[in-house]
């Protein structure tokens, strides 16, 4: 009998240690886990030595300056972070001395290189603070990963670091020798490289100047260039070609980047066309006497028309509304310049010198101002919905232009009477600097349109992968980009993609950026950085710095 | 009254006039008097008991020459013949062994345990004196086949078989007959409101169905409380408890119990008793910090406070409050706050909810149990015939567990029963009355108070505001979700702060749920039931019969039940027979055979039978084999049928035909999308439950579409409405004695049909979900647009599950004596569960119980003179506890209980000094609950024979 209880106490037993296998815990556990994401891989690239190649986004300029936490969060720095866990070193960028930005010169702040933006309870207002990383300091712990040249433009790739050291302290704080930026990415013998935003400064300058600079299509010699010119396409292709063979040459495999729209980044579309408000206690009360004035004009303009002299008196014609808000009046360099007609005009109206002295001129006056009314309106109109005004117009609409005035007065015009025609966007139409007008961006669009033909068949023709900007731009400027849990539009502040400076990215949008290109050198390459999660996450990344960040 | 009357007249016929007085003793064969032991006339009812001596004296209206038995748990009873006046007798008893008990319950006759048709576990005055558990009623857990879910320290949920939650409505619990149920509740809780350790002569168990004989709700198994009668247990008893609970979360606090009872025989004619008892300690404090998924109430054990913005703590109060930003930052309100609207854009699509208070900050942890109850007892005819009233009253505090937890605090129950009865029948009428006196739910306690500080509203267009200042601040999510949170915060009352405890004594005395959470309700049960046994008037088979009828009175005040405008109330009645014949030689097979019809007010009727057989085998009939067959059926509970419970995500609605369409609610602004609004042409919107059960979407499918945005997702659930459970139950036995080994082994298969589960619908508020209905504008199903919109109402609805639930399971029990005069028994119960989860995604079954469980007790109720002691163990695998409130695992765990007594007969007391949990490993039993501690108690019991 014994050895019956010690059966059962055996039997018991077992049960006890081999019963952890419960189908229903198991069942439940199933239930309850997320399905695992796959493990990383990192497809056919070798990630081991990545190296940055491009301008300001590349560096990771944002809020109009480059300093230690934007550059930390940089796109390349921000894939770099998902490249080590696939094999990726180092990655090295050349750090600036604060989180203040923009250069100290000769012991003063530089004023080119301001310090960065901050955001000031209203709007974009500058750090005030200065610079305190030394313009003429000279890196040492080069060479750097992330050869990112704030301001570089495509032909700037290609020349000699000891010309372009010296043009740009971006450049020349990297100790580049005798290196072009090119050369000096290309010493470094990259494994992978993602070249990024090269044709972006070719269009930018021209396009945030309102299109002042010139169009230089056709212009094989970029160093008859201005500053604010756009590149000749062909001169952009070669080089491009070049240095995608350079940083191919040993067999490296990379992502690049085509040129977006820039006419949709908020520096282009935060000013509206039309922001002259009846309310405004300073412009609602002057619109009967604006109008008075204009309406003069407006018969000149139809007078024009009715001769067949000119034929878009309607375009020309100035009004401004007592119910809504009104365009500025804008000075458009593509319409025929009728200032010589409208002075004509006016000194033929027998009822001008009436009209002058109603203003308190005397007659004699009245050649005078027929002269400076052609003059000032003998290229202008009011701006439409496909007038783009850039960014820092916004700050000179209403305001007195100085120029203007200080020209009226010399003219012989009484001081009141100067003022109220100096009024900038009001009487005195918005300069070419100021407007980006429907050719200007045509020019911009035809030049990035033809860069990117080069961009994407250099691409396919050298089998890299391809992140097109400018899809993703244009989503960010209608639907907006979907980064879980955010949505990132173009909207300056609200929007959380574009920096204050109007033109660069947040970090929150840099690292939208990364995740862009993460997605484009997975279908490229057979890595799944994006299906295995490995990517950044846009709430880690913040849209502002904060004023005492310094 | 029919059957009753010509009974009454044999009875009268029968009485005799002589007088006759008996003395002895009852000693065990090692001559040690065994106190307690029954001496009984044999077939009378008249006898008395042995006194803490052994000795006894009974005085009969009777002429020897007649019988004599003397019986005693745990021994085999003798019978000796009186043929004189003051005559002595010296009763010798044997130890029998646990299988020659007597037990009443398996066929509402008395049988040995050995012969029972079908399982049947029994907890006696022998074990409640050597049980190491602290209250005798916790003691139940060690035996083979049954569950004790822990919901506090003195609220514990017995079951069996599987599928019970603290709510347990498939279990079923009587005191002296009647049905101890809380009617709020429609369960019994525990022995909060049970009977006084002293006065409990047995406790007999039937795990499954037992139906036939005991009605609906004998559905899992049925719990049966018998007290000493005073003409039987005359005397005063009394017990002392004191000792301390000790857990890590609450530290060590004083735990008293105390009990007496005082029973008096003023004459052969009447006797009367009384008892009282009082408990009071500290509860298991409950403070699980694991979040929980909203939707399927699964613990996500990653998920705290500090790393997950929409935070829903299991013992954390408050954080059921949870919305989308989305939705704040698309509202009017908030927008006109901004000094740009487009700033809105830089708020993330992020549920978020509110910041809670710890369960300890919003219950005091006190637990409390007072119980009194009260009998008179009359015999008119010093014979077995007997009228009796008993009154119970029960006040309790604790903690209960169910769709939230709650604090119960004050909770009254009553019963008054009259009975009439002798050995052949009984009529009984009861009344069950509750007030669920101060008691509150501690969710929405924690969300309520959270609003008198500020509105949801409030909080959260603060939240959003304060997270784009973090942004243009310069703080990326996290940092601006956590200075968001500070900043929506401000003004928190904080707990212990004059400010927090108004709003809390506000807030529970409030039983609108938006506003507060005092639970009301003041429930009646009115229950009747009467069995006649004309085994002495039948030879050819003891056949039995009897009714009951019931009606239930709810009244919540629309705080839990859809009873907001009336009372609800309906009724059930049924009847029984059953037939018991013995055959072959030595009366070896016993077939037992029953039926029972059942018809409630809401239902049609149900009969449900039951046949067993039980054979003896062996020359001494020392192994019993038995086989039954029957089935049971379970009305739904009141909950089921009538509830209509906003528990914040979801609403609970009984499926009851008329209950949805009494659930009424109104939708605000608030709750309505623009869209919504427009559609609707009203900013307040009125709807009832009905749209749960004839328009609704299944809620896995909405979330599917959600995330898919693809209608072809969206699945129609629109569940049946309720109607009664059942089970079919086959089981086979085998009781025998081998040597010294007594074997009792079961297993069982139960098959349900119509199982009673709640499903979760979604209901839109405008559109049908056949998606005919299209919007004018752009032809996009109105359902589908209301769901985009988030304007539905969620509820979680009683149905019938079309799912095919099976379980089966099996318990082995062993007993035996080693080394020597030990005791030493050990059983495993094995339980499962079968049933297709992946596939029926939206049923909660709530099996909750491990499929490997072994127990184990090793004693000697006589180590040495007046010395004994015990230890139990118990091993429970690990298990799934899936419940309204949280689900999750329940890690495996064992636990030992042991306790040393002494007795002393020149005191007639026993001192007891035990633990229970005496590893210090603190476990559960279900998700959401304190962690059991252990208890320490030193206790004197006097008197208690």
């Amino acid at each position: 009998m014994k050895s019956f209880y010690k059966h059962i106490l055996g039997l018991l037993s077992i049960i006890v240690i081999f019963s952890c296998e419960n189908e229903t815990v198991d069942d439940f556990r199933n239930l309850n886990s997320i399905e695992p994401l796959p493990e990383l891989t990192s497809g056919t690239a070798d990630f081991s030595n990545y190296v940055a190649v491009g301008a300001s986004f590349t560096a990771g300029y944002t809020d109009n300056a480059l300093f230690i936490k934007g550059q930390e969060n940089s796109f390349p720095n921000i894939m770099a972070k998902e490249f080590t866990k696939v094999g990726g070193g180092a990655f090295t960028q050349p750090m600036m001395n604060d989180n203040i930005g923009g250069f100290l010169s000769g012991g003063v702040q530089s004023t080119s290189y301001l310090p960065r933006l901050f955001f000031n309870g209203a709007g974009p207002a500058l750090l005030p603070a200065t610079s305190t990383t030394n313009i003429s300091t000279v890196l040492t712990g080069g060479p750097y990963n992330n050869v990112g040249v704030p301001g570089a433009k495509s032909f700037h790739l290609t020349l000699a670091g000891s010309i372009y050291g010296a043009l740009n302290p971006y450049y020349g704080r990297m100790n580049p020798g005798a290196n072009s930026m090119l050369q000096y990415a290309m010493d470094q013998q990259p494994t992978f490289f993602s070249l990024s935003e090269i044709g972006g400064n070719d269009v930018l300058s021209y396009a945030t100047g309102g299109g002042v600079g010139v169009d230089q299509t056709g212009n094989y010699d970029p160093t008859t260039y201005g500053t604010s010119d756009i590149t000749d396409p062909t001169v952009f292709g070669q080089v491009f070609t070049g240095i995608v063979n350079g940083l191919t040459a040993n067999g490296a495999k990379g992502v690049v980047g085509t040129v977006p729209y820039i006419t949709r980044l908020p520096y282009f579309t935060t000013v509206p066309y039309k922001p002259l408000s009846p309310a405004n206690p300073s412009f609602g009360p002057l619109i009967p006497t604006l109008n008075g004035v204009f309406g003069q004009l407006n018969q000149v303009y139809a007078y024009l028309q009715s001769v067949s002299a000119i034929t878009n008196a309607a375009e020309r014609s100035i009004t401004f509304s007592t119910t809504a808000a009104s365009a500025v009046v804008i000075k458009d360099e593509d319409l025929t310049d009728i200032s010589a007609q409208i002075a004509g005009v006016l000194n033929a109206s027998p009822s001008f010198p009436a009209f002058v002295q109603s203003f308190g001129l005397p007659v004699q006056a009245a050649p005078l101002v027929a002269n400076l009314l052609g003059t000032m309106y003998g290229q202008t109109r009011q701006a439409t919905a496909a007038d783009l005004l850039v960014l820092p117009s916004s700050s000179i609409i209403g305001t007195v232009n100085t120029t203007t005035y200080t020209y009226l007065v010399g003219q012989g015009l009484p001081a009141n009477l100067a003022g109220q025609f100096s009024v900038e966007g009001v009487t005195n139409p918005l300069a070419d600097k100021w407007v980006l007008i429907p050719s200007e961006q045509l020019a911009v669009k035809n030049a990035a349109d033809a860069y990117n033909a080069t961009i994407n068949n250099v691409a396919s023709a050298k089998d890299l992968a391809v992140v097109d900007f400018s899809a993703i731009l244009e989503s960010g400027a209608t639907t907006g980009i979907s980064s879980n849990p955010f949505i990132l539009t173009t909207a300056l502040v609200t929007g959380g993609l574009v920096s204050l400076d109007g033109v660069h990215l947040t970090s929150r949008g840099y690292a939208v950026m990364a995740n862009e290109f993460l997605k484009a050198i997975d279908a490229k390459y057979g890595s799944n950085f994006v299906a295995s999660g490995n990517v950044a996450k846009a709430g880690d990344y913040p849209t502002n710095y904060s004023p005492t960040l310094q | 009254m029919k059957t009753i009357l010509p009974f009454l007249l044999l009875l009268i016929c029968g009485l005799s006039n002589g007088q006759t007085t008996i003395t002895g003793t009852v000693v065990d064969d090692s001559s040690q008097p065994i106190p307690g032991a029954n001496i009984i006339v044999v077939g009378t009812s008249t006898g008395t008991v042995t006194d803490f001596d052994g000795a006894f004296t009974l005085k009969v209206n009777l002429n020897p020459p007649f019988a004599l038995q003397a019986s005693s748990v745990g021994f085999a009873s003798i019978t000796e013949q009186v043929t004189s006046n003051n005559q002595t007798i010296n009763f010798i008893l044997k130890e029998g062994t646990s299988l020659d008990e007597v037990v009443i319950s398996a066929s509402r006759t008395p049988e040995r345990v050995f012969e029972s048709p079908v399982t049947i576990e029994r907890f006696g005055l022998k074990e409640i004196k050597n049980t190491a558990s602290a209250e005798f009623y916790d003691g139940l857990e060690n035996l083979k086949g049954v569950d004790v879910n822990t919901n506090s320290l003195t609220f514990k949920s017995v079951n069996t078989r599987g599928f019970a939650t603290f709510a347990n409505t498939r279990f079923m619990q009587r005191v002296d007959g009647m049905d101890n149920a809380a009617p709020t509740l429609n369960f019994p809780l525990g022995n909060l409101l049970g009977m006084v350790e002293t006065d409990v002569q047995s406790i007999e168990l039937l795990p499954g169905a037992a139906s036939a004989l005991y009605g609906a709700n004998a559905f899992n198994g049925i719990l049966f409380m018998q007290s000493k009668n005073p003409f039987d247990y005359p005397g005063i008893s009394a017990y002392y408890k004191q000792g301390i609970t000790s857990q890590a979360a609450a530290g060590d606090n004083d735990y008293i119990d105390y009990g007496i009872r005082a029973a008096y025989k003023f004459s052969d004619k009447f006797a009367a008793k009384v008892n009282f008892s009082y408990l009071k300690g500290t509860d298991w404090i409950a403070n699980d910090t694991r979040g929980k998924n909203r939707d399927n109430t699964f613990i996500e054990p990653n998920s705290t406070r500090e790393n997950d913005i929409d935070y829903d703590g299991v013992n954390v109060y408050g954080d059921l409050a949870s919305t989308n930003l989305r939705v704040v930052k698309a509202s009017p309100t908030f927008l006109a706050q901004l000094p740009n609207p487009a700033l809105a854009n830089l708020v993330p699509d992020v549920n978020v909810s509110r910041t809670g208070y710890d369960e300890a900050d919003l219950t005091d942890y006190n637990a409390k149990s007072i119980k009194a109850d009260w009998g008179l007892f009359f015999r008119p005819w010093e014979n077995d015939f007997e009228i009796q009233y008993v009154g119970k009253i029960g006040s309790g505090s604790t903690i209960y567990q169910g769709s939230n937890r709650y604090s119960i605090k004050n909770f009254f129950l009553q019963q008054h029963k009259l009975e009439i009865k002798n050995d052949n029948f009984f009529v009984r009428g009861y009344l069950t009355a509750d007030n669920a006196g101060d008691s509150y739910d501690m969710v929405f306690t924690g969300v309520n108070v959270n609003r008198q500080w500020k509105s949801d509203n409030q909080w959260f267009g603060e939240y959003a505001g304060a997270f784009i200042q973090g942004t243009l601040a310069g703080l990326n999510a996290n940092q601006a979700h956590a200075a968001a949170r500070t900043a929506a915060d401000t003004g928190r009352f904080e707990p212990g702060t004059p400010e927090f405890i108004n709003a809390f004594n506000k807030v529970t005395s409030d039983p609108d749920i938006l506003t507060g959470s005092q639970l009301k309700s003041e429930s009646k049960i009115y229950h009747a039931d009467g069995n006649y046994n004309f085994s002495h008037l039948t030879d050819f088979a003891e056949i039995q019969s009897g009714g009951s009828f019931r009606k239930y009175i709810l009244n919540s005040g629309g705080s839990i039940y859809t009873d907001r405008l009336g009372k609800i109330d309906y009724s059930e009645v049924g009847y029984y027979t059953q037939f018991q014949k013995k055959f072959l030689e030595d009366d070896r097979l016993k077939v037992t055979a029953s039926i029972r019809y059942d018809k409630s007010e809401l239902f049609d009727a149900f009969l449900s039978p039951r046949i067993s057989l039980g054979y003896n085998i062996g020359e001494k009939e020392n192994h019993n084999i038995r086989a039954s067959f029957q089935t049971g059926f379970r009305n739904p509970d009141t909950q089921a049928l009538y509830i209509g419970f906003n528990v914040g995500p979801i609403i609970l609605l009984g499926g009851a035909p008329d209950n949805p369409e009494r659930d009424i609610r109104t939708a605000t602004s608030n709750d309505l999308s623009p869209t919504g609004q427009a559609i609707l042409g009203t900013n307040s919107f009125t709807y009832n439950g009905s749209g749960a059960y004839n328009n609704s979407f299944s809620r896995s499918s909405v979330a599917a579409f959600a995330a898919s945005q693809n209608p072809a997702d969206l699945q129609i659930a629109n569940p049946g409405l309720i109607k009664p459970e059942q089970v079919s139950s086959f089981e086979v036995g085998y009781r025998g004695k081998v040597n010294s080994f007594t074997i009792d082994f079961s297993t069982y298969y139960n098959q349900y049909k119509d199982f009673i589960a709640t499903v979760d619908v979604v209901n839109p508020f405008y559109g049908d979900v056949q998606l005919t209905q299209t919007f004018s504008g752009n032809g996009l199903p109105l359902a589908v647009i209301a769901l985009a919109n988030e304007d539905f109402q969620p509820y979680r609805a009683y149905t019938n599950s079309k799912a095919d639930v099976n379980s089966y399971g099996a318990a082995l029990g062993v007993n035996t004596k080693i080394f020597g005069n030990y005791d030493f028994g050990v059983n495993y119960t094995y339980t499962k569960l079968d049933f297709d989860r992946e596939a029926n995604p939206n049923t909660q079954t709530n099996f909750n119980t491990p499929e490997h469980k072994v127990k184990a007790s090793f004693g000697n109720t006589n180590l040495f003179e007046n010395f004994g002691f015990n230890v139990a163990w118990r091993w429970s695998d690990n298990y799934v506890w899936e419940a309204t409130f949280a689900t999750g695992e329940v890690p495996a765990y064992q636990v030992i209980d042991a306790q040393i007594n002494l007795r002393v007969p020149s005191l007639k007391s026993t001192f007891k000094v035990g633990a229970s949990n005496l590893l210090g490993d603190e476990y559960f039993t279900a998700v959401g609950t304190g962690l059991i501690g252990s208890m320490y108690y030193l206790s004197w019991t006097i008197n208690n024979l």
